[in-house]
């Protein structure tokens, strides 16, 4: 099947600009066929926006991409398509009042106005590929009676109809079960069985490392390290990215708490994203005055899980606050009840000033109080202060981060949410952030639930960690027993 | 199951048609009359379902095409004296270009921008009329000389039989590879066009059918009428019926659209007593579906019989 | 002369404009709801404005209060009944929220025009002067009136700027104009938030309308051309932007103005249509808008 070792797709010096931001920056690599290449990157790296070039989605700024020699960059999506290159996307949006069988009949149709009635040979074909991805018992239901992992089946189905040379696919296992993650990995070695060249993109290593050939790393836009798996998840750059340097711990042993009711208790808490699981029965507690930190790779649930603390998705099973059910309270109501969430997103005002921002945050407060308060954070972040006058959106990526935790500050928590402050940060200001964290921790009695992917960030503070995995708990313990019995496993 | 449902729906269409057929022994020429019109909104309704349901363009100037087409055919009779099948064929293909030109911000627009243009087209399409009064007749519109019938019942199976031709052509294309298509870009467009279809190119399609047979049977109306004028066929309140016909009927149904242009306009007829607030009714009626059955009265009996 | 008639004319009837168009374009920001229902609500402010004060015979201050009132009442029922049945339906796909909120306000508006006209009457009719008198100004004759209203105009969009820049509750409208899920976020009721835009929303449109009876006069058949010109008005200046809607109403009302003058009366719209289709092609987002 495999004919020599001439790449298959091979893209050289790939750009693209957003405005100011540079999100692909000079990247390239080569895929034969019959070769599985791992694309892996935090967000925010520039991953997707790679596999948006390449599929046409995005023009690149610069750059080749050719596909068995043909120069594909800037083409339209549909003739990048019609060339041989598929593409799995993460989201799927099927036709709802067609079944799966007329979908993947869908995907089989010739671009054509004039071709009304279907080639006979075309239900064949689609029959054929439903059985192949294991969809053959349901292909007359319509994609709504489906559980989601037929609906990803189908996705799949959809993007071997043209036969395509390249398949790019998408967090291929997002949203799966152990079981049908091993059944996907099979339909994908599937595909290098038959000679085509596949494009996985995952935020991490680990969760693609036992089907890719190689890995190719980004951060920021750039080329980190490539090589096979072993060797990235080795790689010091890629260790640096994704857990920081070396691992500290400084969990407060005087400070005694692990007795009485907790503040936040979390029991058996599941949540659905239509039909995927992406919080399966997780229980954590937190301590009045306690700092939590849970970290897990970018897709593990921190995001999730801190909604649905905060009222933002709805959830099964229990999050009690102060010893009362959160359940059917509104998201404003849970803020003022005294969880604040400073989400990973940042949610700033963009076009409001620094100022305007933090009063917002000190809305409900009295005046005389919320004076006070933007005082002490103004010695908390003395950047901020500078900064008053300024839109929110001009500020720089770690001021932007400062002022999400001061606004959420301003609200006066009992329980301080932090998602991934470190998302997109270089490591000059990862410091910065890590020492205001630091004096918030020894100036206050505050109770923070931090969630990280990056664990240098998140463990120095840490009195107590949870390591979330999969939608799941998978560890818990204090920060010293982490380097030992989770440091090499993480990544 | 899905081609028994198929067939049925076939059968119940065949007795519908019968029935309509029926019509001119059993009910008055006045009735006759209404039907009549309501038979070319449902052409008109059908066609707007086509760029909306399928395509997900909105298009709040359903009557810029409709009105080029009426237009276009009643000058070409009125000056020219041109037989009415040419006269269509002309309004039908004036109606096709503005379709295309209406349709090139539809390929970098989205939403309400699109539907803007669309309403800023009739507006200046008005006015134009207006200004060009001693062809368009302006204001008072313009009386055309040929007509395609005076006898009441030749006229309702004339609209009778088109509307059923344009019924299965519309609804046949919805049900084609091009219908799949179209339902798909309109649904994620990105995603279809990584399933390797031209999105711009079925959009265009797309415009082009429904501005055809929206100009074709806004040239049958004027002939039926004996006359062209904004009120009948260009006013922005004759677009907003179309709408509501559509989204009254069920959107993505093509049919449902023939059933809310029928329900729309007899009920006006029935309402008529009221004087003045008859329209108050209907929109209230047209609203309360929406508000509380938004798939529409074909769309909620065929999810319901899905539900089954 | 004739040039400081433009000035005057074009003035006064951008002023009136942009009251219109300001409204409008703040709840689209807020809740992205474009309400097509719109030059209904102004309808019923001025039509029961006038009628207060023509039927009681007292002085129009009166009647016009009424009418804002009504308004405003207007425009919460609008809200209620209409637009927030759609928003929180969950039969209705996220996506189809837009479309749906335009038929129905669409609806909407035509339900009230067919009140109106049912209720009081569907002939034009014109509010008797705020301040009768005509003054001239350097030559030019103009109803006191007239200056008047472009007068009370700017007072309106002053307090409205005051109330939004100055005022904790007006931050809160421009923040949720900015990031609607950040607010939730930081403890404010989104909903409460809502309501206080369609409040401004209802006082804004309803001296809007009271206004323009009292100087163009009103008829229950133009209804439909006000909504279409706060939306082509507010995409001209860009979705949301509230100083966009402002420069927005200036360059429609005196286009409209100059072609009346000069060219001719009849085609007074046309130029700022053919204007806005320029603009939507060459710059979707608008003048001053966002994206």
């Amino acid at each position: 099947m495999t004919e020599g070792t001439a790449p298959l797709l091979e893209v050289e010096h790939l750009s693209k600009r957003f405005g100011g931001l540079v999100a692909v920056k000079d990247i390239g690599f080569k895929i034969r066929a019959g070769e599985i290449l791992g694309l892996i990157g935090p967000n925010g790296s520039g991953k997707s926006t790679v596999m948006k070039l390449l599929m046409g989605i995005e023009r690149p700024n610069s750059g080749r991409i050719s596909l068995a020699g043909v120069d594909i960059a800037g083409w339209p999506t549909h003739r990048i398509a019609r060339q041989g290159i598929g593409i799995v996307f993460q989201h799927s949006r099927p036709l709802r009042r067609q079944t799966v069988l007329e979908n993947i009949k869908l995907a089989l149709l010739p671009d054509s106005l004039l071709r009304l009635v279907a080639d006979p040979s075309v239900n064949d074909k689609a029959q054929a590929i439903a059985t192949r991805v294991g969809l053959g018992a349901v292909m007359h239901r319509r994609p709504t009676t489906l559980p989601f992992a037929d609906l990803r089946r189908l996705e799949l189905a959809k993007a071997l109809a043209r036969d395509p040379q390249v398949v790019l696919v998408d967090e291929p296992f997002a949203g799966l079960t152990q079981a049908e993650v091993a059944n996907f990995s099979e339909l994908i070695d599937g595909f290098r069985q038959e000679g085509r060249a596949v494009l996985l993109v995952d935020h991490n290593v680990k969760g693609v490392a036992a089907l890719v050939d190689r890995v190719l790393a980004m951060y920021l836009g750039e080329h980190i390290a490539e090589g096979s798996a072993e060797d990235v998840m080795q790689d010091p750059t890629v260790r640096r990215v994704y857990m920081g340097g070396k691992i500290e711990s400084h969990a407060r042993p005087e400070v005694e708490l692990r007795s009485g009711e907790p503040l936040l208790d979390v029991r058996g808490v599941g949540v659905l994203y239509g039909k995927a699981q992406a919080l399966d029965a997780v229980s954590i507690h937190v301590h009045e005055g306690e700092f939590v930190s849970v970290v897990g790779l970018n897709g593990a649930g921190k995001t999730t899980l801190f909604n649905a603390i905060s009222g933002i998705v709805p959830h099964s099973g229990e999050i009690k606050w102060g010893g009362s059910d959160l359940r059917g309270r509104s998201v404003a109501e849970i803020a003022r009840g005294g969880i604040v969430h400073c989400p990973e997103s940042r949610e700033l005002f963009g076009y409001m000033t620094v100022r305007e921002n933090l009063d917002l945050g000190g809305h409900h407060l009295p005046a005389a109080t919320r004076a006070t308060q933007l005082a002490w954070l103004f010695e908390l972040f003395p950047i901020l202060e500078a900064r008053q006058g300024q839109h929110a959106r001009t500020l720089s990526g770690g001021e932007q981060q400062m002022l999400a935790i001061a606004r959420a500050l301003m609200l006066q928590p009992r329980l301080l949410i932090l998602d991934e402050p470190t998302l997109g940060l270089a490591p000059v200001i990862l410091e910065q952030l890590s020492k205001a964290l630091h004096r918030l921790r020894e100036t206050t009695p505050i109770t923070v639930l931090l969630g990280e992917q990056n664990v240098t960030f998140a463990l120095p503070h840490a009195d107590r960690v949870y390591v979330l995995e999969n939608s799941r708990i998978v560890w818990e313990g204090d920060p010293g027993r982490f380097a030992r019995e989770m440091g090499t496993g993480y990544l | 199951m899905t081609k028994l449902l198929h067939s049925r729906r076939l059968w119940i269409a065949a007795v519908v048609v019968l029935v309509g057929l029926s019509a001119p022994w059993w009910l008055s020429a006045y009735f006759l009359g209404v039907l009549t019109t309501a038979y070319y909104f449902g052409v008109f309704a059908m066609s707007w379902d086509l760029l909306f349901g399928f395509a997900g363009m909105v298009n709040f100037g359903p009557t810029f095409l409709i009105g080029l087409g009426a237009y276009g055919a009643a000058i070409l009779n009125a000056e020219a004296g041109m037989p009415i099948p040419v006269c269509l064929v002309f309004g039908t293909f004036i109606s096709l270009i503005g379709g295309v030109l209406l349709a090139l911000p539809a390929m970098r627009l989205r939403g309400a921008y699109f539907g803007l243009i669309t309403l800023v087209a009739v507006l200046l399409m008005q006015y134009a009329i207006v200004i060009f009064a001693h062809v368009t007749g302006g204001e008072i519109g313009m009386t055309v000389p040929s007509v395609l019938s005076i006898d009441a019942t030749t006229n309702y199976l004339y609209a009778l039989i088109f509307m059923v031709i344009c019924g299965i052509v519309l609804y046949g294309l919805s049900r084609s590879a091009i219908g799949l298509i179209l339902e798909a870009t309109g649904q994620d467009d990105i995603e279809a066009a990584a399933l390797g279809f031209n999105v711009a190119k079925h959009r265009l399609a797309a415009f082009c059918i429904s501005a055809a047979l929206s100009g074709l049977a806004g040239g049958m109306l004027v002939f039926y009428l004996g006359a062209a004028s904004i009120d009948t066929v260009i006013d922005l309140s004759i677009g907003v019926q179309i709408i509501i016909a559509s989204v009254l009927g069920g959107r993505r149904t093509i049919l449902g659209a023939v059933i809310g242009a029928i329900v729309l306009l007899l009920a006006d007829e029935l309402l008529r007593p009221l004087g003045q607030l008859n329209t108050f009714v209907v929109s209230a009626f047209a609203l309360a579906v929406i508000l509380f059955f938004p798939d529409g009265l074909l769309g909620h009996l065929l999810h319901a019989g899905e539900r089954q | 002369m004739i040039g400081l008639q433009i000035l005057i004319d074009g003035f006064a009837i951008s002023s009136l404009y942009a009251l219109g168009a300001i409204g409008f374009t703040l709840i689209f920001g807020v809740s992205g709801v474009l309400n097509l229902a719109h030059g209904g609500i102004m309808l019923i402010a001025a039509l029961i404005g006038w009628y207060v004060a023509y039927t009681f015979n007292v002085s129009p201050y009166i009647g016009g209060a009424v009418g804002i009132v009504a308004g405003l009442i207007s425009a919460y029922a609008t809200y209620y009944i209409v637009v927030r049945p759609i928003q929180r339906s969950r039969t209705i796909p996220a996506e189809e929220h837009e479309i749906f909120i335009l038929t129905a306000t669409l609806l909407w508006g035509i339900m009230i025009q067919v009140g109106m006209d049912f209720l009081f009457t569907d002939n034009p009719v014109t509010m008797r002067p705020l301040l009768p008198g005509v003054i001239s100004v350097l030559g030019v004759r103009t109803p006191k009136n007239e200056m008047m209203i472009g007068v009370l105009c700017w007072v309106v969009i002053g307090l409205m700027w005051l109330l939004i820049n100055r005022t904790r509750a007006g931050k809160t409208l421009l923040a949720a104009s900015d990031n609607p899920r950040a607010l939730g976020l930081l403890g404010f009721e989104i909903s409460r938030v809502y309501l206080l835009a369609w409040t401004i929303y209802g006082l804004l449109a309803g001296v809007a309308g009271v206004l323009l009876a009292s100087f163009l006069g009103i008829s229950s058949a133009g209804a439909g051309e006000l909504t279409a010109s706060a939306f082509s008005i507010v995409v001209l200046g860009g979705l949301g932007s509230v100083t966009g809607s402002l420069v927005g109403a200036y360059i429609v009302g005196y286009l409209e103005t100059i072609t009346a003058y000069l060219i001719a009366p009849t085609l007074r719209p046309i130029p700022a249509l053919l204007l806005l289709v320029v603009v939507v092609y060459v710059r979707p987002q608008g003048l001053l808008g966002r994206r």
